[in-house]
């Protein structure tokens, strides 16, 4: 399970590269809007990669509490063992 | 301002918590619609005589409507049917609804507020508000990273400016609506269709409805301190779902739609929900979210189901162009999509272009595109170009038009320009002026405000008598709040006024970000300037401009970080914070700050006076 976890968080910086401003360095505790700079069509696209890579459906009214980058694994590892 | 601070000390751990609750009910809810699986989605061809809104109220064209075979049908993210609501049946269920939202003591006339996902239960409950003749009002869903408590604030206003005395949202949504009601004396009952279904129903026969009593509210934009419900009467409604249906859309009984289009926007919900029905044409719905996350999937329910008429903004046939690979275009067949309806913003032509090109090979005829102009306090609808023409546009020479506002004509190759679309003309019984600051009408050809009068026009704001005066003036003319100009009767839009910024197709209030900024500590009232600029790609950005008494470099940062993250929750775009010392925000003669003067600074003091555009104007 724990492997699981840190499989995605992994996948999931490996991601953000492509979408957070360059040179910005990537760890669990980046918050996403702030530091990463992603903005609503950035997070659109994000959500489409991670929903391909992770074969799962992202339900919007919980992205509301989506703050860090580990917030975001989190709740993707919960989708996925959930299904 | 607790709010504020409260949302920065947020902690992780109550975030995860949150996380944990609207997570089982999103599991919850996911699997009761694996139960609700439709098999066919409602025909196109319909069993009963097209009768094109010829109906003195709503309620009476569902009742008409109910005698056929069409109806509503919703799909999900990968493009399966998930639901179906034929009309037949949206009556019954509305019917049923209607006599419990009646058992909680509501009186005609009440406001209900309802979270408006793209669900049958939204669309059920809208329409048992009308056979109740109770007041509907549609409050959006949460789109941002992080908006929470944003969100829920934004819930409050709306709960508050409209004194609903009841509130429904669906599982995935009844959490925030919850926390959106605490401390709101008015609201009598806050549930989910669900909960609504367990009481009683009421057992006392429907009243009619009339055509002077207020259909709906419309709350226009997504502004968060002061938000504002349009009231739009039966008449008013019915007169433009007539004058759409017959004048603008030319509808035929062979016609089928398919919408992404949010129902808490105008043109979600009076263009694609209220025109096909009381038309009796069948609509094919798909989330805005599934539609923003993968906009292919609206494309190919256009083609796979033959859908006639889709409506978008301009930013939406963008996400298409910029979105979808060529790969899938093979699989597509647009050839049977006869109006591409584009509206709610300024219409730039090359985005119609690109998506013209982009999509020719999927049979997409670029005549299909049928621009239209409007706004929420015209119901929805004001002019309409000719259906099966495409769109035309006129070049005009740039430098005329920044000096002078006046569009003419490019007479040679080379010079710069502006190029606007050409949105056709009003529909029956209304008229459009343009005027000048003083209010005097002008020319063909003169840049001036868009002034609208007709049948189609709100009563007012509800509840905001100082707002309904300043936008509807004397004789009935609707103050659009954006400019443009007229040729031979059509009308071309060249942009907003600056109290209003566009972003992604939604209208943000320039008022709003700068009320964000002043109530931050370090920021005083009449100290922050917002608008917008467009670079050369068409990109807008959001700037704010800020006169600023902190001296460490560490304070500034935060605020500017501060305000960057509240604007984007609050807004879900990035923006520009720019400090600058006191007494630099131009102010016209009565102190009020100039946004127009504010950016026009801006572009000085960051060398950008290429992106000078025409756009912002202020009064």
């Amino acid at each position: 399970m724990a492997h699981d976890y840190n499989n995605i968080l992994q996948n999931l910086c490996h991601h953000l590269e492509h979408f957070a401003s360059s040179g910005v360095e990537i760890v669990p505790e980046s918050e996403l809007i702030d530091q990463l700079a992603i903005d609503s069509v950035k997070l659109l696209n994000l959500i489409m990669e991670i929903e391909d890579e992770f074969d799962i459906s992202v339900p919007i009214n919980i992205l509301a509490d989506v703050r860090t980058v580990r917030d975001l694994a989190d709740l993707i590892h919960k989708i996925k063992s959930a299904s | 301002m607790t709010n504020t601070i409260n949302l920065e000390m947020k902690s992780l751990s109550s975030t995860i918590a949150n996380l944990n609750v609207s997570m089982t009910q999103a599991l919850d809810s996911q699997t009761s619609n694996e139960l609700t699986i439709a098999v066919n989605p409602t025909p196109t061809d319909n069993s009963q005589v097209q009768r094109l809104a010829d109906f003195d109220t709503l309620i009476a064209a569902l009742e008409y409507a109910a005698s056929g075979t069409t109806g509503y049908n919703f799909y999900d993210a990968k493009g399966s049917l998930r639901s179906t609501l034929p009309y037949r049946v949206l009556r019954q269920n509305a019917r049923a609804s209607a006599r419990r939202l009646l058992g909680l003591g509501l009186s005609s006339g009440d406001r209900i507020a309802i979270v408006a996902d793209t669900t049958t239960e939204f669309v059920e409950l809208f329409f048992a508000c009308r056979y109740a003749r109770l007041i509907p009002l549609a409050m959006p869903v949460p789109v941002n990273l992080g908006s929470h408590a944003v969100y829920v604030r934004q819930l409050h206003g709306i709960l508050e400016s409209s004194q609903a005395s009841a509130a429904l949202a669906n599982v995935d949504y009844i959490n925030f609506l919850e926390e959106a009601a605490e401390g709101l004396q008015r609201l009598r009952w806050v549930g989910t269709l669900e909960q609504l279904e367990k009481l009683p129903v009421l057992d006392k026969a429907l009243q009619a409805n009339q055509p002077d009593e207020t259909a709906y509210l419309q709350y226009t934009s997504g502004s968060t301190r002061t938000p504002r419900g349009v009231i739009i009467t039966e008449r008013a409604l019915m007169n433009n779902l007539q004058g759409i249906v017959r004048n603008g859309l030319e509808m035929r009984s062979s016609d089928r739609i398919a919408s992404w289009l949010p129902f808490y926007h105008d043109m979600g919900l009076v263009g694609m929900l209220m025109a096909p029905m009381v038309a009796q044409v069948s609509v094919d719905y798909m989330a805005t979210q599934n539609f923003a996350i993968r906009p292919l999937q609206w494309l190919r329910l256009i083609s796979r189901n033959r859908c006639t008429i889709a409506f978008s903004q301009p930013f939406g046939f963008k996400l298409c162009t910029l979105r979808v690979r060529d790969s899938d275009l093979e699989d597509l067949d647009l050839s049977c999509w006869r109006a591409a309806g584009v509206g709610a913003e300024m219409i730039r032509p090359d985005t119609l272009r690109n998506f013209a090109e982009k999509f020719a090979p999927a049979g997409f005829d670029m005549n299909a595109f049928l621009p239209c102009y409007g706004l929420a306090e015209s119901t929805l609808a004001v002019t309409f170009s000719h259906t099966g023409h495409g769109f035309q546009s006129l070049r005009v020479d740039a430098g005329t038009l920044v000096d002078k506002n006046i569009a003419v004509r490019l007479q040679a190759d080379g010079r710069k320009y502006n190029e606007f679309v050409n949105c056709g003309r009003p529909l029956p019984g209304h008229m459009v002026k343009v005027v000048d600051d003083a209010g005097q009408e002008l020319l063909d050809l003169r840049v001036g405000s868009i002034m609208v009068h007709g049948p189609s026009i709100m009563t007012g704001y509800f509840n905001c008598p100082e707002d309904t005066k300043n936008t509807l003036q004397p004789g009935n003319w609707l103050d659009t709040g954006d400019l443009g100009f007229l040729l031979e009767g059509n009308l071309y839009i060249t942009g907003r006024r600056t109290d209003v910024i566009i972003v992604n197709g939604r209208n943000i209030r320039a008022q709003d970000v700068e009320e964000l900024a002043e109530q931050q500590p370090e920021v005083r009232a009449r100290e922050a300037s917002a608008f917008s600029i467009t670079d050369a790609n068409d990109i807008i950005t959001i700037v704010l401009v800020i006169e600023c008494r902190l001296t460490s470099v560490i304070d500034q940062q935060s605020l500017t970080s501060r305000l960057q993250r509240l604007v984007y929750m609050a807004f879900g775009v990035n923006c520009l914070v720019e400090l600058v010392s006191p007494h630099t925000l131009p102010r016209t003669s009565s102190g009020k700050l100039s946004r127009f003067e504010a950016r026009k600074g801006f572009i000085q003091r960051t060398d950008l006076a290429d992106q000078l555009s025409v756009e912002s104007r202020d009064r």
